[in-house]
């Protein structure tokens, strides 16, 4: 029996204190009545392999243990899709940009100083990952807390369904940032034209930055995406559904904008700064760091820009696959 | 896994969560006469309701302290063993119980002849 008494204390181990004595007298009367049996019908008694196969299918005594405990969860069914809601927009709107900017800033770092590869990927895990622990570690423990506090007051219980939020419908435009886009586009456009269109785009008190010649086809070609961006924000105004023309259109622009707002980046676009009183070697050197860090940022316009194309992209995706109620109420709008 | 294997570990889930309900409603009978758990899951096992000690003994634990079991030590074969039999409480619970097991073993009966009237 040495190998049952084993079995017990390992189940006994993992027992409450207050009924360990109790559950391992039951538990050890079940085990030796089973084994009388096999023996009252075998005629002989029973061997270690064969209590031990009788001991396995009674299960892993910590699995036994734990269907005495009382049913305990860090986080209950109630708050558990709250908690995963939570992680999903952590991960979504922290971690990933977070990530995309480190892969942005260490791919400019390795254009410009060499650095090789595998060092960057370490650096990456020995920042990463205590952040991401301490994210996650910190969320499900606030969690963990409220599961406390709900068991007890249970305020979760307490809601309304009329205060539910209204059916939401994907492919309907907000009027609000269509208004807002209108507008943004039009000063855009308005500080172009008034602002931008010589090449010496500010002379005052004793300030002169001029641009490069180059500035000429970046200067007509933003204002075309703006006039352009501006015009669909206003068809979007009156018809606020996403149909997939527009939101064809709404990449394209997208698309011509981050172009030519990575190029730009990389175009050298200050050619002179003079400050009276300066040095113009002084001027000429903080025209040159402006060029120069501007180029950095190269990668960064990058990430921004195809982030931007993707939910252009997934948009229009969004529509042809007819995802949501919005086509239903959009069908009679459907071709712009 | 197979597609086989997966529809088998879903109907023996189900046949599982179909059995859980109804086993209190078979210890409570089973225990209208007194037992000791390990004679108590023989007596289930005779009449096909399987029921390892791992379910059983908490499952007896959770009935006794909701009233509706009482239990005592006592020697038997120079052993002592915890007899368990179903108290007063559990008697009423146990009648209402069999009520309620008959309405729905009647109401699915209603709900198969319809479905087959429907099918044909």
């Amino acid at each position: 029996m040495d190998l049952v008494d084993r079995y017990l204390q390992a189940v006994k181990f993992w027992l409450p204190k207050k009924q360990k004595a109790d559950i391992i007298a039951e538990l050890s009367e079940d085990l030796r009545s089973h084994i009388e049996d096999r023996e009252t019908e075998l005629g002989r008694k029973l061997n270690d392999s064969e209590i031990a196969a009788l001991l396995k299918q009674h299960g892993r005594p910590v699995l036994v243990a734990n269907r005495f405990l009382p049913q305990e969860s860090l986080i209950g069914p109630v708050l558990f899709p709250i908690y995963v809601f939570v992680l999903k927009i952590v991960a979504a709107f922290y971690m990933v940009p977070w990530i995309l900017v480190w892969i942005g800033i260490e791919v400019s770092r390795a254009a410009h100083s060499g650095q090789s590869l595998i060092t960057s990927v370490a650096a990456f895990w020995t920042t990463f990952w205590p952040m991401a622990f301490f994210m996650i570690g910190g969320i499900t423990t606030v969690f963990a807390v409220l599961e406390r506090v709900q068991t007890k007051s249970r305020f979760l219980e307490e809601w309304d369904p009329r205060k539910l939020p209204p059916v939401r419908d994907p492919n309907r435009i907000s009027r609000a940032n269509s208004i807002v886009e209108v507008v943004a586009n039009l000063v855009f456009c308005i500080w172009l034209i008034g602002g931008m269109w010589y090449q010496t785009v500010l002379h005052f008190s004793g300030l002169t930055i001029t641009l490069s010649p180059v500035w000429r086809y970046f200067f007509w070609s933003f204002l075309a995406v703006a006039i352009a961006n501006t015009i669909a924000s206003a068809i979007n105004l009156f018809r606020p559904y996403w149909t997939w023309v527009r939101a064809s259109i709404r990449l394209v622009c997208d698309c011509v904008g981050s172009v030519l707002f990575c190029w730009l980046m990389k175009a050298n676009i200050i050619a002179a700064i003079s400050v009276v009183n300066v040095a113009p070697e002084k001027t000429a050197q903080i025209a040159q760091a402006i060029n120069w860090w501007s180029a950095k940022m190269f990668p960064l316009a990058i990430v921004a820009c195809a982030v931007i194309v993707t939910v252009d992209a997934y948009r229009i995706y969004r529509v042809r696959s007819n995802a949501g109620p919005g086509i239903v109420l959009n069908a009679a709008t459907s071709i712009c | 896994m197979t597609h086989g294997s997966q529809n088998d570990a879903l109907v023996e889930n189900l046949r599982l969560e179909l059995r859980r309900g109804s086993l209190v409603l078979a210890v409570l009978v089973q225990l209208r006469a007194e037992h000791y758990g390990y004679t108590l899951r023989k007596a289930l096992a005779q009449y096909g309701m399987d029921i390892d000690e791992g379910t059983l003994y908490p499952l007896l634990r959770r009935l006794e302290s909701q009233g509706l079991l009482v239990s005592e030590w006592r020697e038997e074969d120079k052993r002592n063993k915890r007899f368990y039999k179903i108290s007063r409480d559990g008697k009423v619970v146990l009648k209402q119980l069999l009520a309620e097991w008959q309405v729905i073993g009647q109401s699915l009966e209603e709900i198969l002849k319809e479905s087959d009237h429907g099918s044909r």
